[in-house]
C-alpha cells in the first residue's frame, strides 16, 4: 500500500489554516468525525497563568498547551474517498495544521511525566541515534 | 439589591458554569445581639440547573419579623408567594434592619465535576461543604451566631455531630423538615428556592442553544419537558450543554444509549487486587511457544505509547 499526501496549500495566503486548535482528550471517544468543539468545549476553557481547566462529559480536565517541537510540523490531512481494496493506493490532502495542541488530563495537573510529554523525548534520542 | 429585577440582573451577569455567592448586607444589630441562623437547600434532585444553598439569620429577640414576613413551610408556599417574601427581604426597612441572608449557587458543572473527580465527591459532601462555608462566611462578616438550625434529607445525627465538631460554640440543631418547624430555616429555604428558580429561568446556554425554561421545564427528572430535553438535546461527542448534571443517572443512561461511547482511564479502586504475575512452575519446562511472536519493544516505548504503526490503517 502506498500513501500519497498532496499539499495544495503550499502557497495559501490563509495562515489561519495552519494555526488551528487541537485538543488531546484523556478519554477514548468511540467515534470518528466532526465535533462541535467551539460550541460545547471552548466556551468553558479557563486560563489561569497557563494552567487551563475545562470540562468534558462532566469530567473535570486540567490542561496545558504544548508546542510542536522545533523542526517538526503538525498537519491535518483529509481523504476524499477511502478505497475499498485493502492494498490500494491512498491519497490524502493537507487540510491545515497546528502550532501547538492542548494536552488535557482528567483531574490531574499536567506534568513532565505525562506520556505525551515523555513521548517527545524520542525526538532527541532518535536524533542522537540516527542523526548525522 | 432592592428588587427581584436586580436579583435577575445579578444572576444574568454571573458565569453560570461556576459557583457564585449572593448576599445581603449584615444588619448592624446582628453584629451585637445573639443571632439564630437557618440553613436550607433548593434544587437537590433536579437533573438540570444549579443547586442553591441559602442561609438566613436574625437576632434571637427579633424572630417575630419572620412571621410578619410570612416565612412558613416553604413547600406550602406558591412560587409567587416566595418571590413576594424575598422581595420584602430585599426592600422592607424593618426586614433589612434585622434579617440577613446569603445564597450560594452551585453550578450543575461543579456538581458533575465533583461527582466525576478521580476521588469522587458525593452530593452530600458538596452540600455539607456549602453549608459549612456559608456559616463560616456569616461568622467572618461579623454575625454574632449562637444557634444554628439546619434542614436535612439524610440522617440528622451524623450531620449534627460533624457540624458541632466544626462549630463547637454554636447550639446546633439538624432536623428533617426543619423548614416547616423553624421560621429561620423557612427564610433560608425561601432565599435558596427563589434564587434557584430565577437561576434556572434565566439560564443562558453558552453553547448557543436558543431555548428557555418553558421548553426544558423544571429540571426534575419526572417533568415531561425535562425528559424531552434530556432525550433530544444530545451532542454525539460532548453529550449535553452544561445546564445538565452529567452525573445524574437519567443523563448517564441516556448518553450510554444515544451518544458516542467515551472511555476514561480507570481509577484503581482501593483494595482491588492486582492480578498475580507469577508464572506457574510448570511453564518453565513447557516447550517454547513464543518463537513466532514479534519482538517485544523496549519499556521506553511502551511507557510513552510509542509504536510503529500506520495511522492511516
Amino acid at each position: 500500500m502506498s500513501i500519497i499526501v498532496e499539499n495544495n496549500l503550499k502557497t495559501t495566503e490563509n495562515k489561519e489554516l495552519f494555526e488551528q486548535k487541537a485538543h488531546y482528550i484523556p478519554c477514548k471517544i468511540e467515534d470518528d468525525g466532526p465535533a462541535n468543539v467551539k460550541k460545547y468545549f471552548e466556551p468553558y476553557i479557563e486560563d489561569k497563568n497557563g494552567e487551563l481547566s475545562a470540562s468534558f462529559r462532566g469530567h473535570p480536565l486540567d490542561g496545558v498547551k504544548i508546542p510542536i517541537p522545533e523542526g517538526y510540523k503538525a498537519i491535518v490531512v483529509t481523504e476524499a474517498k477511502r478505497p475499498l481494496a485493502e492494498n490500494a493506493e491512498r491519497k490524502f490532502q493537507v487540510a491545515g495544521g497546528f502550532k501547538y495542541f492542548t494536552n488535557w488530563n482528567w483531574n490531574k495537573k499536567p506534568s513532565q511525566n505525562d506520556n505525551i510529554v515523555r513521548a517527545m523525548d524520542w525526538i532527541d534520542i532518535s536524533e542522537a541515534i540516527h542523526g548525522d | 439589591m432592592t428588587s427581584l429585577s436586580e436579583l435577575q440582573d445579578f444572576i444574568r451577569f454571573q458565569d453560570n458554569f461556576k459557583n457564585f455567592l449572593n448576599s445581603s448586607k449584615v444588619p448592624d444589630i446582628c453584629k451585637t445581639e445573639s443571632c439564630i441562623l437557618g440553613v436550607d437547600e433548593a434544587g437537590r434532585g433536579p437533573v438540570l440547573g444549579p443547586m442553591v444553598y441559602g442561609i438566613a439569620y436574625c437576632p434571637v429577640s427579633k424572630t417575630k419579623i419572620l412571621n410578619d414576613l410570612g416565612c412558613a413551610d416553604s413547600k406550602a408556599l406558591t412560587e409567587e408567594k416566595r418571590d413576594d417574601i424575598f422581595c420584602k427581604m430585599l426592600s422592607n426597612e424593618e426586614s433589612l434592619n434585622t434579617v440577613g441572608w446569603v445564597a450560594e449557587v452551585i453550578s450543575p458543572n461543579y456538581i458533575s465535576n465533583s461527582m466525576y473527580r478521580r476521588a469522587k465527591h458525593s452530593l452530600n459532601e458538596v452540600s455539607m461543604n456549602s453549608a459549612i462555608g456559608l456559616i463560616k462566611k456569616a461568622a467572618e462578616d461579623g454575625v454574632n451566631i449562637t444557634e444554628v438550625y439546619v434542614d436535612t434529607v439524610g440522617p440528622p445525627e451524623k450531620y449534627q455531630a460533624k457540624l458541632s465538631e466544626i462549630f463547637p460554640n454554636y447550639k446546633i440543631t439538624v432536623a428533617k423538615k426543619a423548614d416547616s418547624i423553624y421560621p429561620i430555616v423557612s427564610a433560608a429555604s425561601i432565599v435558596a428556592k427563589v434564587t434557584r428558580d430565577h437561576a434556572l429561568k434565566l439560564w443562558k446556554f453558552k453553547e448557543g442553544l436558543e431555548m428557555t425554561h418553558t421548553e426544558f421545564g423544571s429540571g426534575y427528572p419526572g417533568d415531561p419537558l425535562t425528559k424531552k430535553f434530556i432525550r433530544d438535546q444530545i451532542d454525539n461527542v460532548f453529550g449535553y450543554p452544561l445546564l445538565v448534571r452529567f452525573s445524574w443517572s437519567t443523563a448517564e443512561l441516556m448518553l450510554q444509549e444515544k451518544a458516542a461511547t467515551c472511555v476514561f482511564e480507570e481509577v484503581d479502586d482501593e483494595g482491588a487486587t492486582k492480578k498475580a504475575n507469577t508464572k506457574s512452575i510448570s511453564s518453565f519446562f513447557a516447550p517454547k511457544t513464543d518463537e513466532g511472536k514479534p519482538r517485544k519493544r523496549h519499556k521506553f516505548f511502551e511507557e510513552r505509547f510509542l509504536s510503529v504503526s500506520n495511522p492511516f490503517g
